[in-house]
């Protein structure tokens, strides 16, 4: 089929279906899940198509929407490696995700509506994948953070979910303002809002742009602003654990191929940019290695399955950003792919163990025998491994590209950091396999999470569906994103094709060594403290109260921002408050009260006493006499 | 077609509704709203027409109507839209005939009532048709006077004070008006009040124009919310009935914001030049400003009242870059900032009308209650905070864009202004709309396909804008060939 229909196709489809789905068929459910479902269907089948038989060349659908003086605005979808990969990932992902919230959402009495907002969610996405303008991009990114607080904020009731929701939209919007700005200064220098444009301009091949060096570095720090609110690096990573408060197909969604992965990609867009901006590549460095090590320190204290999984995103992402500050932009789009998968199994299956156990947290689902689960048991297995980076699974090749990416000088101690960043990624996963599938007595050892760190559970939803606990909408999706988190770390050469990398290093045994060494250093810690039998199923870090305290409450900055920031705002809020009711309101008053004594000062001159008059008449008629007398 | 006075006509769609009203016996109440609400029709209907009609290619003033009305004073009525105030016209229109059609429940001297909202909407009419400096300040008064009884009587909330407080502070801006424009008529020969001609005559020096410039933007600018001139707006909102806040919010400021446009900087574009930075300056401050004391209200419509001090704000900092993407941002904000307020008034009334609170910590879960009726509540909500996909999303952008290109520091502050209106808004929709149900109005009706006709005009409109701007942008640009 023609290409341009195919990707026309794809984006309209999802916005079809948002719309049937929450407008026309809102007392339906069953029909707006089904219509939500086919849009999906067709969106994936358009973007496969795409993907396996697109154009070679990179090629534009779009159309003339309105000009702005003279300036043109296009609509259109750009169809190139970058975006037919990332397409059809989404598509993917997505269609695993409607088909399990069959099940998962099944006695939802908000279930149309929820279909409805993923069908947003993935046209939203999509568009924002294919945007061929800056606007567009703009446009679509903001859509994705709408669509994300609608779902996030699903369970409205919840005033937990409700707060999430907020939280995301704000920490996300503030990123926002940077990206904002960022994009009118790049519209500003380069004159076109076109994204091929301006690839072409910052073609790392081609001519060094003709634009001031600090300005492309500013621009590209602006967007920076953006990525580290959308793909919640430190600082604004904050959002990203509470957004768990949706329902679990939504943190799959969310968490994995979308939403999060919206920052990754818009730094792979403007790769080129990036790399004629040295500073902030570096900088941009320093804050995804910080990153990844943080969140993995709080991935292994959580007990809750969930945030175990949220945390690892972070810490993921800002993988995916070592690899492309470092200059590589096969690497971070390499392991963008494979984590989508492995990331979207992951969660799936901590929404099969949730739904059945209802409770998240890991060790009363372990000992309540989360392990008879086989299907969701082999999907956490090959998820867990995958992300600890096992050879041959997904997360193994990619990781391998980002640590191979780091090298020269300077790279040394980010590679370090990377690398421990990995041996605390395998320590976790294999943590929570353990805790999951090989429960034993000790575990109560690990003493309950605190009250700060725990969270309300998808209770309430009507978890009380205990038929089958793996109906085939689960088993067939997690099995899908199975083979996927198997297959995918071998399409390096294919994804690289695409994304028009002619040359992919594939690294030697010798080159691999250290990766697979601490990979298998983290699995050997974890079964040591958690999977051996009598193991005493703490963590070493329980040696340590005080660094557990601290990890388990995300090194306090969750505290800090509500003792700063919030208190900040809110003391700001309290004195415009107070200049506009003390200050404005009651000056106006005294104006008006002043206005009206002097009106009942003077009124009391005429009191109908003819004396009075008389005698003022008298002293105006002196005053005026002396007056005139001296002027003369 | 081109004979006939669409203009005029569109003037005595208000004026015949308030004569037929006053005819009517008061007892007839159907009757009246009919009258009305077939007046906004008409007015409907014929700003569709004047914006059909309306010349794109030639641009400048169209449909000229002019006759003597004071000779001797060189007064005239001189009518004629351009691209800006065809934009306006329909504004107006839209928001007169969705305005009865929410009153449509009133029972309290509703002959009354009528007779002066529609008195209201001929003189905002009036306002934006006229080119002649005296008839539009005559106009101007027209439509700010009956502010003040259809607050007193049929208003809430401390409903003597707000309506004597906006009333003393528009005549306070009057005052610095009034003496402006005759320093206008004086200087420029006493011979004529067009504003085009006054405009053309280069009899303005440049130190007049310094002089006098604030006179006319202060004047002007207290009707529209300008800080710190604005305290009158938010107490007037509360107070006002629904109708009445959402012509007050929706059109009346830009009243305001368009006197400025068409007289201020038109006839004194030095004086405009030298002050501009300061205004600049006090609009970023509203917006700004505004955001964070909507963040510490309670009533639903304080925050809207605060929110509109903050989104007039990005109006003026647009008129205020001087550049036609700032005015035509600015243009298209007042436009889009009507719509969307006049959705917030008309949700909230709907909401007061059947729970008589509005006080938003009393609320919770209403999504569940009245679904439909709230959803149009969070369309204005996305609406305010910009969301793309909204007419204000695109007014926005162009006054950002303009505003970073003039003002680059005011630009970023007012763009960070984006995070606290989206923490306001968030407020009020975390608390009230979502969150855990209060049973106490389980009893909530939804709208029914009556009551969401009005509801349903705004969202329209504000989709549609939002998804095809040039629909509006190719009209207000089109006004740009002829200033």
């Amino acid at each position: 089929m023609n290409p341009d229909t195919l990707a026309l196709a794809s984006v309209v489809a999802p916005l079809v279906g948002f719309f049937l789905g929450l407008v026309v068929f809102r007392k339906h459910h069953a029909v707006a899940m089904g219509v939500v479902l086919m849009s999906g269907a067709v969106s994936l089948v358009s973007t496969a198509l795409l993907l396996f038989g697109g154009p070679a060349e990179p090629h534009v659908v779009g159309a003339r929407w309105f000009t702005i003086g003279d300036v043109a605005i296009d609509f259109g979808l750009l169809l190139d490696g970058r975006t037919r990969i990332m397409g059809a990932v989404v598509a993917l992902i997505t269609m695993c995700i409607q088909v399990y919230s069959l099940g998962y959402m099944k006695h939802d009495p908000g279930r149309g509506r929820f279909f409805a907002f993923l069908a947003l969610f993935e046209w939203a996405m999509l568009t924002f994948v294919f945007a061929a303008n800056l606007l567009q991009t703009f446009i679509f990114w903001e859509l994705v953070g709408l669509a994300s607080f609608f779902l996030i904020g699903f369970w409205y009731q919840k005033p937990s979910a409700v707060a999430a929701a907020k939280k995301a939209f704000l920490m996300t919007r503030i990123g926002d303002v940077g990206l904002f700005v960022g994009l009118i200064f790049l519209f500003q220098s380069t004159g076109t809002l076109d994204i091929q444009s301006i690839g072409a301009i910052f073609d790392p091949e081609g001519l060094p742009p003709a634009i001031a060096p600090d300005r492309i570095e500013w621009i590209a720090a602006l967007l920076f602003i953006g990525v580290i609110g959308k793909s919640a690096q430190f600082p604004l990573h904050t959002w990203l654990p509470d957004a768990m408060e949706g329902p679990t197909p939504v943190s799959a969604l969310l968490h994995s191929a979308t939403m999060v992965a919206a920052g990754v990609f818009l730094v792979a867009r403007f790769h080129g940019l990036f790399l004629d901006a040295p500073t902030t590549a570096q900088i941009m460095l320093a804050v995804a290695t910080f990153t990844a090590l943080l969140a993995s320190t709080m991935a292994m204290v959580a007990k809750d399955m969930k945030r175990v999984l949220a945390f690892s995103s972070i810490s993921q992402l800002g993988f995916m950003l070592i690899g492309l500050a470092a200059g590589s932009l096969f690497a971070g789009f390499f392991h963008l792919t494979t984590h989508a998968f492995f990331k979207a199994l992951l969660f799936l299956c901590a929404g099969a163990y949730i739904h059945h156990y209802g409770t998240n947290d890991m060790i009363a689902m372990g000992r309540a025998g989360a392990r008879s689960m086989r299907i969701t048991t082999i999907g956490l297995v090959v998820g867990g491994a995958a992300l600890a980076g096992i050879p041959p699974l997904a997360g193994f090749f990619s990781k391998e590209q980002i640590l191979g990416a780091l090298h020269g000088p300077g790279a040394t101690v980010f590679k370090v950091a990377a690398l421990a960043a990995a041996f605390l990624t395998a320590y976790y996963s294999f943590r929570m396999i353990f805790l999951l599938t090989r429960p034993n007595d000790a575990s109560a050892a690990e003493p309950d999470e605190p009250a700060y760190a725990q969270h309300a559970g998808d209770s309430g939803h009507g978890s009380d569906d205990h038929g089958d606990a793996e109906p085939w909408v689960f088993r067939f999706p997690i099995l899908l994103l199975v083979v996927g988190s198997v297959g995918a770390g071998f399409l390096g050469d294919r994804i690289g094709a695409l994304l028009g990398i002619e040359h992919i290093h594939h690294p030697t045994f010798v080159e691999m060594a250290p990766a697979i060494a601490v990979a298998l250093a983290g699995v050997v810690l974890a079964w040591l403290e958690f999977g051996r039998s009598g193991a005493r199923q703490a963590g070493f870090v329980s040696r340590m109260p005080a660094l557990r305290t601290f990890f388990e409450r995300r090194w306090y900055i969750d505290e800090i921002y509500e003792r700063v920031f919030v208190r900040a705002a809110v003391a700001i809020a309290k004195l415009c408050y107070g200049t506009e009711r003390d200050g404005f309101d009651a000056g106006a008053d005294m104006v008006a009260d002043g206005t009206a004594r002097v009106g009942a000062t003077v009124a009391r001159g005429h009191n109908g006493r003819l004396q009075w008059y008389v005698g003022g008449a008298i002293v105006v008629t002196a005053a005026l006499a002396f007056y005139l007398g001296r002027l003369s | 077609m081109s004979d006939f006075p669409i203009l005029t006509a569109t003037l005595l769609c208000p004026a015949i509704a308030v004569f037929l009203t006053l005819l009517i016996p008061g007892r007839h109440e159907k009757a009246i709203k009919s009258v009305n609400a077939l007046a906004g029709l008409a007015a409907v209907v014929l700003a569709m027409i004047a914006w059909a009609a309306y010349d794109r290619a030639v641009g400048g003033f169209q449909m000229m109507e002019d006759v003597a009305w004071l000779p001797a004073l060189g007064i005239r009525y001189t009518v004629a839209i351009d691209g800006v105030t065809v934009v306006l016209n329909m504004l107006n229109a839209i928001v007169f005939f969705t305005g009865v059609l929410s009153m449509w429940k009133l029972e309290k001297r509703v002959k009354e009532y009528f007779a002066f909202m529609s008195t209201l909407v001929f003189g905002v009419f009036g306002v934006f048709f006229s080119l002649d400096a005296f008839a539009f300040f005559f106009f101007y008064e027209v439509a700010v006077l009956p502010m003040y009884p259809l607050i007193a009587v049929w208003g809430s909330t401390r409903k003597e004070y707000s309506a004597m407080k906006l009333t003393l502070f528009l005549m306070a801006g009057s005052a610095l008006l009034f003496p402006g424009l005759i320093a206008l008529f004086v200087a420029s020969g006493g011979e004529t009040w067009n504003i085009l001609e006054m405009a053309r005559s280069g009899a303005f020096s440049r130190d007049f124009q310094i002089f006098v410039y604030p006179f006319l933007y202060v004047g002007f600018g207290v009707l529209a919310g300008m800080f710190p001139f604005h305290g009158w707006s938010p107490t007037g909102h509360v107070a006002a009935p629904t109708a009445v806040s959402m012509l007050h919010a929706g059109v009346l400021m830009k009243l305001g914001a368009f006197g400025i446009l068409r007289i201020a900087i038109e006839c004194l574009p030095e004086g405009a030049a030298y002050w501009a930075p300061t205004f600049a300056v006090l609009a970023t401050c509203g917006i700004v400003y505004g955001a964070f004391v909507a963040m510490r209200q309670t009533d639903f419509k304080y925050v809207i009242g605060f929110s509109s001090v903050s989104h007039m704000g990005i109006v003026l900092l647009g008129l205020n870059t001087l550049t036609v993407a700032g005015t035509d941002g600015a243009v298209f904000q007042m436009f889009a900032h009507g719509i969307m307020t006049a959705l917030f008034f008309s949700a909230v009334g709907f909401l007061y009308d059947q729970t008589h609170d509005r006080d938003i910590r009393n609320f919770g879960g209403l999504v569940s209650q009245a679904p439909v009726a709230v959803s149009m509540f969070i369309v204005a909500g996305l609406c305010g905070m910009g969301v793309p996909g909204f007419a204000s999303f695109w007014a926005e952008l162009l006054v950002f864009v303009a505003a970073v290109r003039e003002y680059p520091l005011l630009g970023i502050l007012a763009i960070a202004g984006l995070v606290f209106t989206a923490a306001y808004m968030l407020r009020v929709l975390g608390t009230a709309i979502y969150g855990p149900v209060n049973p106490k109005w389980n009893h909530l009706k939804d709208v029914d396909a009556w009551s969401v006709t009005p509801r349903a005009i705004l969202v329209a409109v504000l989709v549609l804008f939002g998804f095809f701007p040039n629909l509006i942008l190719d009209m207000i640009r089109s006004a740009a060939g002829g200033m």
